[in-house]
C-alpha cells in the first residue's frame, strides 16, 4: 500500500515535462551566473565568497544525488560516494605525487567503480529498501575510512591539501569551482533533458511498463547510479581542495540527509528544484547563526512545515506563485 | 557676573571631563569562539565559551582592557562548528572576512583546528586551541600564528607512564579500550610507546563513539589478564560507565584514566564503584587559586564546570596580558608577546611554560601542571602533581 | 579464553543487550507496520522518557515501581499533541514522513539542549547489586530490563492475537482500506498505536538512562539499533522483533567479546546490508506486493 503512496509521489516527478520548465529556467539561470560571477568584483567581503563556493560544491552533490533520485531510487548514503572520491584524489596528490588532472580524476573514478560494483545489486530494490541498504552502506564506507588508519590517517583526516596550481587564492578557486560546477550542472541538466531523461522518467513512472516495453531498467539505474556516483566524487574532490582537510567526519550520515533534506526541499521534481534547495540550505544557517542551539530547533520545524505544506518542495511554491500571478493578469 | 561667569566655566570644565571619560571608556574589542555548540560535542564547547567569558567579565568589571591609550569593553562572538571541518572553515571565513576578528579562541579537536588554520595563519589571525592532533603545531605555517592551550597527549603521556611504573611496580600488563575517533586514534600510539618503553605490555582494542555496553569488549579484556585497566581518552560519560562495568564484572586490577578531563561526572555515573579510580586532571578544585573560578562559574552558570572552562579562562588572560604588554592589537606584536610570557605567574597554573621544541619545532605549546588524583569514598584527593616533559 | 564460564558470560551479555534493544524497536515497528511511518524521531522520544525518569524518579522520589510507567505514560500522553500536529499530516506518506520526522527529531532534540544543560546525567537505579551465579555476574538492572522486554513482549503478541483492538492494529497493517471498510476507525486506532508505540520508546528510553546516562543526544543509538533490529526481523512484525533483538545482542556479545568492538560493528552492518539486497523483508516479514 505504501508503495502505491509512494509511487505515486514519485510519479508525480516531472509530470510538467522537461521542456516545459525550460526557458524560465534557462534565464534564471544566466541571470544567476551573471550575478555569481560578478560577485568577486562588486563584493569586497571574501566571506560571500566562501560562501557562494561552499553552496556551488553543494549543488553539485546535491545535483548528482538528484540524478538517481530521477530513476525512482532515494540514497541516504551519497555523501559515502562524495568520501570516497575525496581521499582517492588526495591520496593521488598527497602519496604519488600526480598531478592535480589525474588526482581529479580518480575523484571521478574510483567512487563510479564503487557504484558499479554495488550498483546492479542494491538498485533491485524499491523504495525504502534502497533508503535503509544505502544508508548501511554510507556508515560501511565511513567505518572503512575510520579504520584503513594506514591508507586514511583515520579518524584525523589527511590536512593541508593543497588546491590546484594558480587557483590558492579564495577568488581563482571560486572561480575555478564556478566554472566546472557550472559546466557539469548543464550536462546534468541536458541528460535529463534528453531521451535518457526520458528513459528514467519512464523507468521512474513505472517499471513494469518500461521493462515491458523492452527497456533496459537495470542498465539504465546502474549507469546513471555509476555517473552520479562520480559526479558525487568529484564535488568530494572540490571540497577537499576548498577545507583543505578531509576527515571521514566530513562525509557521514549527516552530510548524506543534508543532501537529501535539499532535494526533497527542491521537490524532487527538477534540477532547479534541487539548485533552490541547496541555497536555502546554505542560506538559512548563516542567517540564523545567532541562535546557536535554537537554529536547528527552527530548521527541523520549517522541515516539518515545508513537507506538510509544500509536499512538491520549494519549487511547488514557486510553481504556485506563478500560477496566483498568471491568473491575477489575466483577470 | 564674575563669579556666575566662573561658576559656569568651572560647571563646564567639569561636565567635560565626566563626558569626555565616558566617551573613551567603551569601544568594542571581540574576540572570536569557534567551537561544537550543538550536537555530541556541546559540553566541551560550552566549557570552552563560558571559561572565555568570565574571564572577559572580571576585566570588564574592573574598568575594560587598556590598550595603546584606548579602553575596551571586552566581548565574544561564539559561532558552532558542529565538530565539522568544513562548518569550522564557514565559521572561521565568517569571523575573519565578515566581522574582522583578529583573536579566535577554538575550536576543539582536529577538524575544526586543521581546517582553520588554512584561514587563519595566512591572515596573520592569532588562535589558541586544543586538540591531540600534532598538525596543529606541526605544520607549513611552522604554527606563525597558532597556541595550544592545553596539554596534548604527547606532553602528558610519558611522565604518567612513569609515574605508574614508580606509584604501581606491580602492574605489569596494561588494558587501553579507547573511543575510534580522532583523539583516540592521536592517543594510542604514544600511549602505547610510553608504556612499552617502560617495558610494560599493552593490549588496545577500540569502540565506537555512541555504543555504551562495554560488558563483552570489558570482558575481552579481562581475558588477556591486565594488572591496570587505562581509559585514555574516553568521554567523561563514556569513562564512567567503563568504570561501572569493569567493577560490576569482577575486574580486581586498577583502573586509571591518562587523559580526559573531569572527575566529577566520572564519579556520578559510577557510584560507589569509582572508588580507587585515578585519574589525570588539569585543575584542582580544591586549590585556593581556583576556587575564584569555581565560584565565578557556580554564579553564572548552571551544571558541572568542565575542563575547558579553566583551560580557557586561563587561555583568554594570557592574550589580554600579552596585549597590554605590546599595547597594541596588532597580532603580530601580541603573537611575540605570548611567546615572551614564559615565567609569567599566570592566576590558576602558576608560572607559564611554553614548550614543544621538540616534538614540533617550535614553542607554542603549552605545558600545565597536572594532577594525578584519586577517588577515596566519597572524597577525591590529589595523589600527585606532574609536569609534562618536552 | 573459551572456556565454559567465558561463554556463559557471553550468552548472559547477550541476552541483556537483547533486551533492550527489543524494547526500543518495539515501538518503532508498531509505528511501521500500522501508519507505514519511519520514525526518525524515536530516539528522541527514548531521550524523553530518560528524562521524564529522572524527574519522576530521580528528582520526586516517586516509588519506582509507580515512577517507570508513570515516567513513560506521560511521554505517551504529552506527545499526542505531536501526533496531531505531525505525525497525523504524513500517515501512509513513508517518503515524506522519513523528512518530516527527521525535522521533528531535530526539533525535539536541540529543544531539550536548550532546555536541560548537555552534561549527561545519572539517573538511580532502584536495584543497584550484582548476582553472582556460580561465576557468572548478572547486574541485577538488567535483569529487571530483560524481564520487561519478556513481558512487553508476551504483551504485545497476546494483544495483538485476542484483544478486539490488537486485531484491529492487525488488521489496519494488512490492508488499511479492508479494514476501513470493516468499521475499523483508523483515526482512533492511529492514536492507539502511536500512544502504546511511544509509551514503549519512552520505557525503554528510561531503563538505558539508568543502565547508560542521560543526556539530550542520547537517543542516537537506541535509533540505530531500533533501524538494524527491525531490519533484520522484518518490518512491522512482533516476533520478528523479538528475532532482530537477540540476533543483534548475540552477535554483538559474542563478537565483541572474541574479536573486539570493531570487528562486531562491521559484522553487524554488513549482515543487514547483505540480507537487505538478498532478503529486504527481513526474516520473519513478508514480502511486500509490487
Amino acid at each position: 500500500m505504501n508503495e502505491r503512496a509512494g509511487a505515486a509521489v514519485l510519479g508525480r516527478l516531472g509530470q510538467d515535462g522537461p521542456g516545459a520548465m525550460r526557458r524560465p529556467a534557462v534565464l534564471l539561470g544566466v541571470l544567476v551566473l551573471a550575478a555569481l560571477v560578478l560577485l568577486p568584483l562588486v563584493m569586497s567581503s571574501l566571506f560571500l565568497v566562501s560562501v557562494a563556493t561552499g553552496m556551488l560544491i553543494t549543488a553539485l552533490a546535491a545535483a548528482s544525488l538528484h540524478l538517481v533520485i530521477r530513476t525512482g531510487h532515494v540514497s541516504l548514503g551519497h555523501a559515502g560516494f562524495m568520501g570516497v572520491g575525496a581521499y582517492a584524489a588526495t591520496l593521488t596528490q598527497t602519496v604519488l605525487h600526480w598531478p592535480v588532472v589525474v588526482a581529479a580524476l580518480a575523484g571521478f573514478v574510483a567512487p563510479a567503480l564503487l557504484g558499479l560494483a554495488v550498483g546492479p545489486f542494491v538498485l533491485r530494490l524499491t523504495g525504502k529498501y534502497f533508503v535503509l541498504v544505502t544508508f548501511l552502506f554510507g556508515e560501511i564506507i565511513r567505518l572503512g575510512l575510520v579504520n584503513w588508519q594506514s591508507l586514511t590517517g583515520g579518524a584525523n583526516g589527511i590536512f593541508q591539501i593543497p588546491a590546484p596550481p594558480g587557483f590558492g587564492s579564495p577568488v581563482a578557486f571560486f572561480f575555478l569551482v564556478l566554472g566546472v560546477v557550472t559546466l557539469l550542472l548543464v550536462g546534468i541538466g541536458r541528460i535529463l533533458g534528453s531521451e535518457i531523461g526520458r528513459a528514467m522518467d519512464s523507468v521512474r513512472q513505472s517499471e513494469r511498463l518500461a521493462q515491458c516495453s523492452g527497456m533496459p531498467v537495470l542498465k539504465i539505474k546502474v549507469a546513471v547510479f555509476v555517473l552520479s556516483c562520480g559526479l558525487a566524487g568529484l564535488a568530494g574532490v572540490l571540497q577537499a581542495w576548498f577545507v583543505h582537510f578531509i576527515d571521514p567526519g566530513s562525509f557521514s550520515t549527516v552530510q548524506s540527509l543534508n543532501l537529501l533534506v535539499i532535494n526533497v526541499l527542491g521537490g524532487l521534481q527538477s534540477l532547479t528544484g534541487t539548485l533552490i534547495g541547496t541555497t536555502f540550505l546554505a542560506v538559512l544557517p548563516e542567517l540564523l547563526r545567532s541562535y546557536v542551539e535554537l537554529q536547528h530547533v527552527i530548521f527541523g520545524i520549517v522541515l516539518i512545515t515545508v513537507m506538510a505544506v509544500l509536499p512538491g518542495g520549494l519549487a511547488e511554491a514557486g510553481a504556485r506563485i506563478r500560477g496566483l500571478v498568471a491568473r491575477r493578469l489575466t483577470r | 557676573m564674575q563669579v556666575t561667569s566662573w561658576a559656569v566655566a568651572s560647571a563646564l570644565v567639569v561636565a567635560s571631563a565626566f563626558t569626555s571619560v565616558a566617551a573613551r571608556a567603551d569601544e568594542d574589542l571581540k574576540l572570536g569562539v569557534i567551537a561544537a555548540l550543538s550536537g555530541g560535542g556541546t559540553a566541551w564547547g560550552l566549557g570552552l565559551q563560558r571559561g572565555v567569558q568570565i574571564a572577559l567579565d572580571e576585566v570588564n568589571a574592573s574598568g575594560g582592557l587598556k590598550v595603546g591609550g584606548k579602553t575596551y569593553k571586552l566581548g565574544l562572538v561564539a559561532y558552532d562548528d558542529q565538530y565539522n571541518a568544513a562548518q569550522a572553515k564557514t565559521a572561521v571565513d565568517r569571523l575573519v572576512q565578515q566581522d574582522g576578528i583578529k583573536f579566535i579562541m577554538g575550536p576543539i579537536g582536529s577538524p575544526g583546528a586543521l581546517s582553520s588554520l588554512s584561514v587563519t595563519q595566512p591572515a596573520k589571525v592569532l588562535q589558541f586551541v586544543d586538540g591531540y592532533a600534532p598538525g596543529i603545531l606541526k605544520n607549513d605555517f611552522n604554527a606563525a600564528y597558532i597556541f595550544r592551550v592545553d596539554n596534548s597527549n604527547l606532553e602528558f603521556s610519558e611522565r604518567i607512564v612513569t609515574w605508574i611504573k614508580q606509584a604501581m611496580p606491580e602492574v605489569r600488563k596494561v588494558g587501553m579500550i579507547v573511543p575510534n575517533d580522532a583523539t583516540g586514534q592521536a592517543a594510542v600510539p604514544t600511549l602505547t610507546a610510553a608504556y612499552k618503553k617502560q617495558g610494560l605490555d599493552v593490549w588496545v582494542d577500540f569502540y565506537e563513539r555512541g555504543n555504551k555496553e562495554f560488558t563483552p569488549v570489558l570482558l575481552r579484556m579481562m581475558a588477556q589478564n591486565v594488572d591496570l585497566f587505562d581509559l585514555n581518552s574516553a568521554s567523561p560519560g563514556d569513562a564512567g560507565l567503563m568504570v561501572k562495568q569493569v567493577r560490576q564484572i569482577g575486574f580486581k586490577g586498577k583502573v586509571l584514566q591518562a587523559g580526559g578531563a573531569g572527575v566529577d561526572e566520572i564519579v556520578a555515573i559510577a557510584g560507589p564503584l569509582a572508588n580507587g579510580f585515578i585519574k589525570y586532571d588539569v585543575v584542582d578544585e580544591a586549590d585556593a587559586r581556583t576556587k575564584p573560578l569555581v565560584d565565578a562559574y557556580a554564579r553564572k552558570f548552571s551544571g558541572p564546570m568542565n575542563g575547558m572552562v579553566p583551560i580557557y579562562y586561563n587561555a583568554t588572560q594570557i592574550l589580554l596580558e600579552a596585549m597590554r604588554r605590546a599595547d597594541s592589537l596588532d597580532t603580530t606584536k601580541v603573537r611575540d608577546e605570548v611567546e615572551k610570557l614564559q615565567g609569567w605567574n599566570t592566576q590558576l597554573y602558576g608560572p607559564l611554560r611554553w614548550g614543544g621544541q621538540v616534538s614540533y619545532g617550535n614553542n607554542h605549546q603549552i605545558m600545565l601542571p597536572f594532577y594525578m588524583k584519586q577517588v577515596d569514598g566519597k572524597s577525591i584527593r590529589v595523589l600527585s602533581t606532574l609536569q609534562p616533559v618536552d | 579464553m573459551l572456556t565454559p564460564l567465558m561463554l556463559g558470560q557471553v550468552v548472559i551479555n547477550g541476552i541483556s543487550l537483547s533486551a533492550i534493544y527489543i524494547l526500543v524497536a518495539l515501538g518503532f515497528t508498531l509505528l511501521f507496520g500500522i501508519m507505514r511511518v519511519v520514525n526518525f524521531a524515536h530516539g528522541s522520544f527514548a531521550m524523553l522518557g530518560g528524562y521524564a525518569l529522572f524527574y519522576f524518579y530521580g528528582q520526586w522520589e516517586l516509588p519506582y515501581l509507580l515512577a517507570a510507567p508513570l515516567a513513560a505514560a506521560s511521554v505517551a500522553v504529552a506527545s499526542l499533541v505531536l501526533e496531531r500536529l505531525v505525525f497525523r499530516l504524513f500517515y501512509q506518506k513513508m517518503f515524506q514522513s522519513m523528512i518530516a520526522l527527521l525535522g521533528l527529531d531535530m526539533a525535539i532534540t536541540f529543544t531539550a539542549l536548550l532546555v536541560w544543560n548537555p552534561y549527561e546525567r545519572s539517573v538511580p537505579t532502584p536495584l543497584d547489586g550484582v548476582l553472582s551465579v556460580s561465576g557468572l555476574i548478572i547486574p541485577e538492572d538488567k535483569l529487571v530490563i530483560t524481564g520487561v522486554a519478556a513481558v512487553a513482549l508476551l504483551a504485545f503478541w497476546l494483544f495483538t492475537r485476542f484483544t478486539r483492538h490488537g486485531l484491529a492494529l492487525r488488521a489496519a497493517s494488512q490492508d488499511l482500506e479492508i479494514a476501513q471498510i470493516q468499521g475499523v476507525d483508523t483515526t482512533r486506532l492511529y492514536r492507539l498505536a502511536f500512544l502504546i508505540a511511544i509509551f514503549m520508546a519512552a520505557l525503554a528510553g528510561g531503563f538505558y538512562a539508568q543502565t547508560y546516562s542521560l543526556s539530550p543526544t542520547m537517543g542516537e543509538r537506541p535509533l540505530l539499533m531500533a533501524f538494524i533490529v527491525v531490519i533484520l526481523g522484518g518490518m512491522g512484525s512482533i516476533p520478528g522483533v523479538a528475532l532482530g533483538g537477540l540476533l543483534l545482542g548475540f552477535s554483538e556479545s559474542a563478537l565483541s567479546t572474541f574479536y573486539g568492538s570493531a570487528v562486531s560493528t562491521f559484522v553487524s552492518f554488513g549482515v543487514v546490508f547483505l540480507l537487505l539486497i538478498f532478503r529486504p523483508w527481513g526474516i520473519l516479514g513478508t514480502p511486500e506486493h509490487e
